[in-house]
């Protein structure tokens, strides 16, 4: 029965890893989450592959026939089998939970030259406004961002709780009015992709969708020229807020 | 019977006049209140409906009787506390009325929730219906959120950990030996409050602007903004959760000082430790989510500030006391079913479950690991960061326990004799299904990976998993195991094997491809999404049509065998335990001598082992070793 | 509160005769733990009383820990003071409440009244008190969130002295009544464990809110 569970594993783990889970690679650490993914993979599928085989095994091999009205070896237990299942997952479990959190760390580390971007969700839409070193802040509808430049978010919303994820990155984290929430991304892939809220904020809940712009740094600057001459309006100077008693936690 | 002694007696005619009293009760209240303050207008509909919906649920409850005995007994009026007038059932119509008979109030949930089940599942395929294709099909996205918030409240608090509720009312005084539960009238009480919950939330739909439409977790200040319908979630979930406290309390006392002699904690069948530990969770959690719902009532009813930043309040705050609830409540809705199929697959498979006392400790592991969670569903709120970590190290831990329950089972198959019948057949699924279940769990606690798919279909999958192939198939394996004892009449086997057959592979198919679109970029609980999930999402909703047909087979099954099936044993699964000890369906009283336990609940294959044993019967041989009457 | 069990034989009032049934009665359960029933209903029932306290407290430590928000809000004012005077009033009854009890157990009907009486009257006036300052106070809930959490903790706290005051009511009537001999005297036992719990409850209450 051994050698079939492995068997059975072998191809089980096979038949994961020739899915396609994850969508685009757009960010430095989006492979990391990936690959701690395939652990987990790695890890889970021969256990539930195993308690299938046990399942079917059992049942085909210890089925009653047809009238046999006897009762099973009394057995009520091993004390050394009770360990061995008490002591393998927790190993198991302590090891993924080191490694998920040195990739926790990774992604969360402050990184030099790191471009702040402020994020506004309202129902139904997001905003983004970019600070710059003199003050300035320029408010856009549209997201760019630069490629390969450290980008930390500043979140916030401002009627019910939004979440922003952006696939891509793997990131997400939740628009919560009266709070400023971050995350940190390194986008190191041009291309479009899309935002999409997750907390449920009500009637267009749905279709709050949007997509984001990775850019070369130089177009990119060109891009935040434009926006910064296009109306004095959207220039205000001096860091300010979208509403009142914004905290961090 | 004169119709002033209908509309005084207790039952449905005064439950009528006094529901209608409420009313006016609630409305008089609210235009006196205002006309007082000097309000304008006078009559505020949103605050009518507040009161009203409190007023007319306890109105219903005292038009129906729950209170009658009660209201003699403090007013000093003679009373007989062992009063057994309303026990028992002889015809159909003592299922309608309040009842103190614990197996007549168990009848009584099982079907109510199952009527509730049916709507819950029929909201599901209105939504699987709009979801089979990008854009809009049948349902604004307004009914859209109110059905999905609708199918997933009645679910959990209408069916699943009521109806678990409701088996162990059935069969727990059976297997302790006792001749019914400690409090019978607030037994009564516990069921009336149901039917109140569940009318409630489904009546929001016929609110102005809809029913609630903020999923089931209401997160604030999303609810403290909605129209009046989220009032209806707000209150109903007052009743349920008094109910489900009620319930527990009577549990724990029940177990704790009815016991048949002999019945020390470790010989109790697991089902009954199952359902202790679970009861310790409702009597320690329930509390917090009647005050989070406080909570958000009175930011609704009164404009306090508690999840308003403008005010001083504070958002975040919500989901902390919610789920400090909402997380033990997982487990409210499954440990009863860990205690139901470790005795559908220790009969089944003739064999002792394995590890009795490692079973028993890893129920109060998961109870004492459950309150140590709760922030897990929190991992992108913006809560305090330094929380995250810590608590998906105890969520991981979890895994433990709950893998030494799915390998016991395991071990428990091994070399045994075994029986496929339907309940059986269900508590395999069950182990398999849960196991997957699991495993998504685990991906689901692992930091990196959950902030990205937290809130996404991949959630969807994992909590049908764990609560479609999790519980809900423990109580389909509940029901069979038990119908015989329930009704006196045995199901039809083979349709229960078609049953289980059709719901587990189009159950996978159903939700299996949810961990798919989830993974790659669909949020959960919206009416429209991206065309690229388009394909997978059209055969989600095939494969759920075909699976919500399948429990038509199940109900004509139980429809047809409670009325013409064959009779059946007293103990047609040769099970152990002291409720097969007993005719099928059970005296009134359940027993007439209240038998003693000299050995453990699964000593199959032990030569001569016997559980329990009956002064009035001819003495079975008890081994050497066992014999006597062992006292705590 | 009383309800009933069906492990207890029958406890039938003065001058009633026993209920016949067309069925023979229920077996009498077995007594698997010393302890009483009802004792440990309302114990449990009260875990979960303290557990619903926990929410509103969690509440409180939310807007003032975390919101750190000013407390009590700028331009309010607590009467520390008064508050204090009723939670001697508070404290008191229970004092009162334990006489009432020790009454009963040694047959002492004019205590029982009396103590039950007393009582009922002290946690009336403490109801009466609390209502008197919400209307001088000066602040609504819907002010800001320190008004919110005051009126949150006091009134959840208030509800609870009255239902309280429902339970001893019944008792005061049956007292009154001629019920309650030394064996039997659940009836007062029971809502006095209720009516202790909700005066240390006002203690942490009390201390959260006006003396931190």
């Amino acid at each position: 029965m051994l050698a079939l569970a492995t068997l059975a594993s072998i191809v089980g783990v096979a038949i994961v890893y020739a899915i396609d889970w994850f969508p685009t690679q757009a960010s430095t650490t989006s492979n990391d989450v990936d690959v701690l993914y395939d652990v987990l993979l790695f890890v889970s599928i021969p256990i539930f592959v195993g308690v299938m085989t046990v399942v079917v095994y059992s049942v085909m091999r210890f089925r009653a026939r047809p009238g046999d009205m006897g009762d099973g070896e009394p057995i009520h237990g091993s004390a050394r089998l009770e360990l061995i299942w008490v002591i393998v997952p927790f190993v198991i479990v302590s090891v993924l939970s080191v490694y998920a959190w040195i990739v926790l760390d990774e992604q969360e580390e402050p990184r030099a030259n790191e471009m702040v971007v402020r994020v506004t969700g309202q129902q139904f839409a997001w905003h983004f406004a970019y600070p710059d070193a003199s003050g300035k802040t320029v408010r856009t509808d549209d997201l760019v961002l630069p490629e390969h430049r450290p980008v930390k978010f500043d979140i916030t919303a401002e009627d019910v709780i939004h979440s922003f994820w952006v696939p891509a990155f793997r990131m997400k984290m939740d628009a919560v009015p009266g709070l400023t929430t971050s995350f940190r991304v390194t986008p190191n892939r041009q291309g479009n992709y899309s935002i999409v809220c997750t907390e449920l904020c009500g009637l267009g809940h749905a279709t709050m969708r949007q997509s984001l712009k990775v850019v070369p740094e130089s177009e990119f600057a060109a891009w935040l020229e434009k926006k910064r001459g296009a109306g004095a309006a959207n220039v205000s100077a001096g860091p300010s807020t979208t509403s009142t008693g914004v905290r961090s936690q | 019977m004169t119709m002033t002694a209908r509309l005084t007696a207790p039952g449905w005619y005064r439950a009528a006049l006094s529901v209608l009293a409420g009313a006016l009760f609630a409305f008089g209240l609210v235009v006196l209140v205002r006309a007082l303050y000097g309000y304008e207008p006078l009559v505020d509909g949103e605050a009518i409906t507040t009161v009203a919906l409190i007023s007319m649920g306890v109105a219903f409850l005292l038009g129906i009787g729950c209170f009658d005995y009660w209201f003699r007994w403090a007013s000093g009026a003679p009373t007989v506390p062992d009063d057994h007038s309303g026990h028992g059932a002889r015809s159909w119509r003592d299922y309608f009325r309040v009842n103190t008979d614990h197996k007549v109030i168990g009848i009584q949930y099982i079907v109510t929730t199952f009527v509730f089940f049916v709507l819950g599942g029929l909201m599901a395929m209105l939504i699987r219906a709009e979801l089979a294709a990008p854009g809009t099909q049948f349902v604004d996205p307004n009914t859209y959120n109110g059905l999905f918030s609708v199918h997933a409240s009645l679910m959990i608090f209408l069916f699943i950990i009521p109806v678990f509720a409701g088996i162990a009312n059935y069969v727990i005084p059976l297997m302790i030996g006792a001749p019914d539960m400690a409090f019978p009238r607030l037994n009564a009480l516990s069921f009336w409050m149901l039917p109140v919950a569940g009318v409630m939330m489904t009546a929001s739909f016929l609110a102005p602007g809809g029913a609630f439409a903020t999923g089931w977790t209401a997160y604030a200040p999303l609810s403290t903004e909605m129209p009046v319908g989220q009032t209806f979630f707000t209150i109903a979930v007052q009743f349920a959760g008094a109910s489900s406290i009620a319930t527990a309390l009577n549990f724990l006392v029940t177990i704790i000082t009815m016991r048949a002699p002999g019945l020390t904690f470790f010989r109790m069948p697991l089902l009954v430790w199952a359902n202790f530990t679970t009861s310790l969770l409702v009597v320690i959690a329930t509390p917090f989510i009647a005050g989070s719902q406080f909570l958000v009532l009175f930011d609704r009813a009164l404009g306090t500030h508690f999840f308003n930043p403008g005010g001083g309040g504070d958002v975040v705050m919500y989901q902390h006391i919610f789920w400090f609830y909402s997380h033990p409540a997982v487990y409210i809705m499954m440990l009863p079913g860990f205690g139901i199929v470790s005795e559908v697959i220790s009969a089944n498979a003739r064999k002792p479950v394995f590890g009795y006392r490692m079973m028993a400790f890893s129920l109060v592991a998961i109870v004492i690991l459950g309150f140590t969670v709760w922030a897990h569903h929190m991992f992108v709120s913006g809560m305090f960061s330094w929380l995250r970590v810590p608590m998906m190290i105890t969520t991981m831990l979890i895994a433990v326990p709950t893998g030494i329950k799915i390998f016991s089972w395991l071990a428990t198959l091994w070399r045994g004799v075994i029986h496929l019948t339907t309940p059986m057949l269900f508590a395999l699924g069950f182990i398999t299904m849960f196991t997957l279940g699991g495993i998504s769990g685990i991906v689901l606690a692992i930091l990196p990976v959950v902030i990205h798919v937290s809130d996404t279909y991949f959630v969807v999958a994992h909590i049908h998993y764990v609560l479609f192939g999790g519980s809900v198939f423990t109580i389909f394996a509940g029901l069979y195991f038990w119908f015989p004892k329930m009704t006196g009449r045995m199901y039809d086997e083979t349709l229960g094997k078609i049953h289980f057959w059709l719901s587990f592979v189009f159950f996978n198919l159903t939700f299996g491809p949810m961990h798919f679109v989830g993974i790659d970029g669909m949020p959960r609980r919206v009416a429209d999404y991206a065309d690229q999930f388009a394909s997978l999402n059209a055969i989600i909703s095939v494969s759920s049509f075909l699976f919500g047909l399948s429990f038509l087979i199940f109900l004509y099954n139980m429809v047809t065998s409670w009325r013409n099936g064959p009779r059946a044993a007293a103990n047609p699964w040769r099970a152990h335990t002291l409720e097969w000890q007993v005719s099928s369906p059970p005296p009134l009283f359940n027993f007439d001598d209240i038998p003693t336990v000299v050995g453990g609940p699964y000593e199959y294959g032990v030569p001569g082992a016997v559980h329990g044993v009956f002064k009035d019967r001819e003495k079975e041989p008890v081994p050497a070793g066992t014999s006597g009457v062992a006292h705590e | 509160m009383e309800s009933a069990s069906v492990s207890f034989p029958a406890r039938l009032e003065p001058g009633e005769k026993p209920v016949t049934h067309d069925h023979h009665g229920p077996p009498e359960a077995n007594r698997s733990s010393r302890v009483d029933a009802q004792f440990l209903g309302m114990l449990l029932f009260i875990i979960s009383e303290i557990m619903l306290f926990g929410a509103f407290f969690t509440a409180y430590f939310f807007i003032r820990g975390v919101a750190n928000e000013a407390w009590p809000a700028e331009g309010t004012h607590l009467p520390v003071a008064v508050a204090g005077v009723n939670t001697a009033i508070l404290i008191s009854s229970s004092f009162t409440m334990h006489w009432a009890l020790e009454s009963a157990k040694n047959e002492n009907r004019a205590g029982l009244r009396a103590g039950l009486l007393t009582t009922f009257l002290l946690g009336a006036t403490f109801l009466a008190i609390q209502v008197n300052e919400y209307v001088h106070i000066g602040f609504a809930p819907g002010d800001h969130a320190q008004g919110s959490i005051f009126y949150g903790l006091t009134g959840l706290h208030g509800a609870h002295v009255f239902v309280g005051l429902t339970l001893l009511l019944f008792a005061t009537v049956r007292a009154f009544r001629g019920h309650f001999t030394p064996k039997d005297h659940r009836g007062v036992e029971v809502p006095g464990i209720y009516w202790h719990f909700v005066d240390i409850m006002w203690i942490l209450v009390y201390a959260s809110i006006y003396v931190l």
